[in-house]
């Protein structure tokens, strides 16, 4: 696998996938800013191994793994980060550029997927990984991957059909 | 292919927001200072397999053996063959006071772990996949006893132990 780090400038990989890895971090943390925190520390060290930048799924388990250890280190904050998650549709900071209605409504009912779900969805939609890719960054297998991916779809074409 | 591509579509035309230009320059400072502290930045480290500290346990080792030579000494003394001439010159010193044959016997291994430090996410040289390195330190006591004496020797030395678990899913 080619090692595009060693070659290429790394903010060219980066401003391609830096919107999607900040949305994938905000799924844990949900502020811009620490989910920025998480992003910078996760690209940095895998730019300095030098990996490749074809394997995306070790950023984001990378990115995932900050996060995660981010919650557990305070506990106060994950107690803050739950009251956030629960009055998210007022309190947080839009996750994606300027929406209509019925976008918003959308991204709204993204946001009260479980968090399982949303983000397989995140990794799947807007980050364009593979189940495999999906399956590795998780620790689960393909067939789950996809399974939470149809559950998700499946959530939130019966969240928006109530709305309706 | 399925009932969810109208969906798939709608999700897809939202875009996650753009991150901040801070963001970018924060990155570009830590990728210049992490060259600056290691000009061989990117090179891949070798990776670190071994669980036990060698050195530390090399010096452990190496004192216990010191310690028990030096306790042993005297014994060599006593049964080298100039002890009859000795004894035969010397009556009075009979050895009757010291025992005629010293043996320590080994008596047990205690461990105590004083600290334990996670230090969070690192890349093996040659690992696809991030794994959690735990280090322990801890100090080892080796213990012998002589059953005839009830002398004991104890030797203690550090022990550093590093542990590399992969990275999982929740």
């Amino acid at each position: 696998m080619e090692n595009v780090a060693t070659h290429e400038d790394w903010k060219v990989c980066f401003a391609e996938l830096a919107p999607g890895l900040v949305l994938f971090a905000r799924q844990f943390v949900r502020t811009s800013a620490d989910a920025e925190d998480i992003v910078q520390e996760a690209f940095v060290r895998f730019w300095r191994k030098q990996h490749s930048v074809e394997n995306r799924a070790l950023l984001f388990a990378t990115v995932r793994s900050i996060s995660l250890d981010l919650l557990r280190r305070d506990a106060r904050r994950a107690r803050r980060e739950a009251t956030v998650v629960a009055d998210a549709d007022h309190s947080v900071a839009p996750q994606f550029e300027d929406t209509s209605d019925t976008q918003q409504a959308l991204a709204r009912a993204v946001d009260g997927l479980p968090a399982e779900q949303r983000e397989v969805l995140v990794m799947k939609i807007w980050n364009e990984l593979t189940f495999a890719d999906i399956a590795s960054v998780l620790g689960i297998s393909q067939n789950t991957a996809a399974s939470r991916y149809r559950y998700a779809l499946g959530a939130l074409k019966k969240n928006l059909a109530g709305h309706e | 292919m399925n009932d969810f591509s109208e969906l798939e579509a709608e999700l897809k035309e939202l875009r996650p927001a753009a991150p901040s230009h801070e963001l970018s320059l924060r990155i570009e400072r830590a990728l210049a200072a992490a060259a600056a502290i290691t000009p061989s930045a990117g090179v891949l480290r070798r990776p670190r397999t071994s669980r036990l500290n060698w050195f530390t346990l090399g010096l452990g080792v190496a004192a216990a053996a010191a310690a028990f030579l030096l306790l042993a000494r005297p014994e060599v003394e006593r049964v080298s063959p100039s002890q009859p001439t000795i004894a035969a010159s010397t009556p009075a010193l009979s050895n009757n006071a010291l025992p005629t044959e010293r043996r320590l016997v080994p008596e047990g291994v205690t461990r105590v772990v004083y600290d334990t430090r996670n230090e969070g996410l690192v890349f093996p040289g040659n690992g696809a996949q991030p794994v959690r390195r735990l280090r322990a330190h801890s100090q080892e006591t080796l213990q012998w006893r002589d059953r005839q004496t009830g002398a004991s020797l104890r030797v203690s030395y550090p022990t550093e132990e590093v542990e590399l678990i992969p990275i999982s899913g929740q």
